[in-house]
């Protein structure tokens, strides 16, 4: 017989409800002594069903309940001055590994202000936190690897740039230093745009800062003093995914190339703007230049590669090419309407 | 000073570049050295009292990178100037010697060999690293 008669019996739907939940429940006199086990606590922490009634909540098991910081905290409990929620223990057994364990209690209210109970719920988040920590340690990994990728591509492209530079060094011919010189710009253009994705998110690809690099780094090596030449760049807010935007920086720079190269002969000052603005699914890029203007007629230059490159990549934007007079100079427009792209459909199938 | 010519010292490992940098260099009008590590580097910095200018790569194999070097450099011979270069993120110019120029790769030729013709050309006594 127990030496404290029991004054109070609980019901047993109360019981029923304990015993049959879930959740690993403990249902507790306020002198912490354990009335009811559910199923899935003994079965979770391996405590035999048997050995619960009666036994105090530091005696189930082998004793390891028994933290002086738990107890502490469900007295504090039962007498009113605190509340668990979602407190984390370490549960320490011989021959297992920790749990890591969120309990909340709380004391169940049935009018009788002298029978105090607790229930006090306990979630095993073990596995959850070690989850949540490989996650982070993937996401980090991830992290590295991309930026040992960034670093692979802009050494390779600096290999490139390096020995394209080499080369036209070398080379006797004008024409081939040229050919490579422009090569070398082509380079750039990627190793700007790839520096521009490094840091954005999402993978989409802000024109104003790419088109401002881009003039920067075709300035840098093709004029020779900023005094008499300029590129000037005018973008709107546009952001476009990396795949077009290879083909806009591509066409931007043959364009730019050919504007520096052509329209400003015999030490001429002027200025090459690289205009884009966008609404919806239109868009027009211009690059313009207050130079001589284009040759008409036979005195029209022969197309060029760069011609060649630019037709192609505006062909696959969906886009039209129109040459014009800007008095003085020359502008191309590249637009793109929203029916353009039907338009070509229509045509070709005709 | 090598013949009146400026002597720079180009670190890096990767060959092709190395090579590059050098052809760079040299088409430049300096004189060109060149060493594939940071220690290598330094045992020439040790062995020679003529190098004007150090251009480095960042990431490289042995004791120290790129950023480690300049600041070595930095310390025990505080004329040589720097100029730093890397593929990996954007790198902030503070972090790295005052004085010093950062570029990131790929790199502009004309870019580098301007820099390079700034920095030998001034001979303003450094300021004291913070």
């Amino acid at each position: 017989m127990p030496q404290t008669p029991i004054v109070h019996f609980e019901a047993a739907s109360t019981l029923a409800v304990v015993v049959s939940s879930n959740e690993p429940l403990l249902f507790l006199s306020d002198e912490l002594k354990v009335i009811a086990a559910s199923a899935s606590f003994c079965r979770a922490f391996e405590i035999d069903p048997a050995s619960v009634p009666g036994s105090r909540l530091g005696e189930l098991g082998n004793g390891e309940w028994a933290m002086p910081k738990l107890a502490s905290l469900l007295s504090a409990t039962a007498s009113g001055s605190a509340n668990i929620e979602a407190y984390e223990i370490d549960l320490q057994r011989p021959n297992h590994k920790t749990l890591h364990l969120v309990v909340n209690a709380r004391t169940l209210d049935d009018g009788n202000i002298d029978h105090i109970r607790l229930l006090l719920a306990v979630t095993d988040v073990t596995n959850a936190r070690a989850e949540a920590r490989l996650k982070d340690d993937l996401i980090r990994d991830k992290a590295i690897l991309l930026q040992e990728v960034q670093h692979r591509v802009a050494n390779s492209l600096q290999i490139i740039a390096s020995v394209l530079m080499q080369s036209a060094r070398r080379v006797q011919s004008e024409e081939a230093r040229g050919h490579l010189h422009n090569a070398h710009h082509r380079v750039m253009s990627i190793a700007a745009l790839q520096r521009q994705l490094s840091t954005s998110h999402g993978g989409s690809v802000e024109l104003r800062a790419y088109f401002t690099q881009l003039g920067q780094s075709l300035g840098a090596s093709m004029i020779a003093d900023p005094d008499r030449l300029a590129i000037q760049v005018t973008v709107d807010d546009s952001a476009v995914s990396a795949d077009v935007s290879v083909s806009l920086g591509l066409i931007v720079t043959e364009l730019v190339i050919n504007a520096l190269k052509h329209a400003f002969p015999d030490e001429r000052t002027g200025t090459t703007v690289i205009d884009y603005r966008s609404s919806g699914n239109e868009w027009t890029l211009s690059i313009s230049d207050n130079g001589i203007g284009m040759p008409v007629g036979s005195d029209a230059p022969k197309a060029g590669l760069g011609t060649g490159i630019v037709e192609a990549l505006v062909k696959n934007l969906g886009g039209e090419i129109k040459l014009s007079d800007a008095g003085p100079g020359t502008v191309v427009t590249i637009s793109h309407q929203e029916s353009a792209g039907l338009r070509t459909e229509v045509s070709t199938a005709a | 000073m090598n013949n009146g010519k400026p002597v720079v010292l180009v670190v890096e490992d990767s060959a092709l570049i190395r090579m590059g940098a050098v052809d760079l260099v040299l088409s430049a009008g300096y004189e060109a050295l060149e060493a594939c590590d940071a220690d290598e580097a330094i045992r020439m910095l040790e062995s020679r009292d003529d190098i004007d200018l150090v251009f480095t790569d960042v990431q490289m194999p042995g004791t120290m990178d790129g950023i480690k070097l300049s600041h070595y450099i930095r310390n025990r011979w505080p004329p040589v100037k720097l100029i730093v270069a890397s593929g990996a993120a954007i790198l902030e110019e503070s972090s790295l010697p005052f004085g010093s120029r950062f570029f990131s790769k790929p790199y502009d030729d004309h870019a580098i060999t301007d820099a390079m013709a700034r920095l030998l050309s001034s001979d303003a006594p450094l300021a004291p690293t913070a």
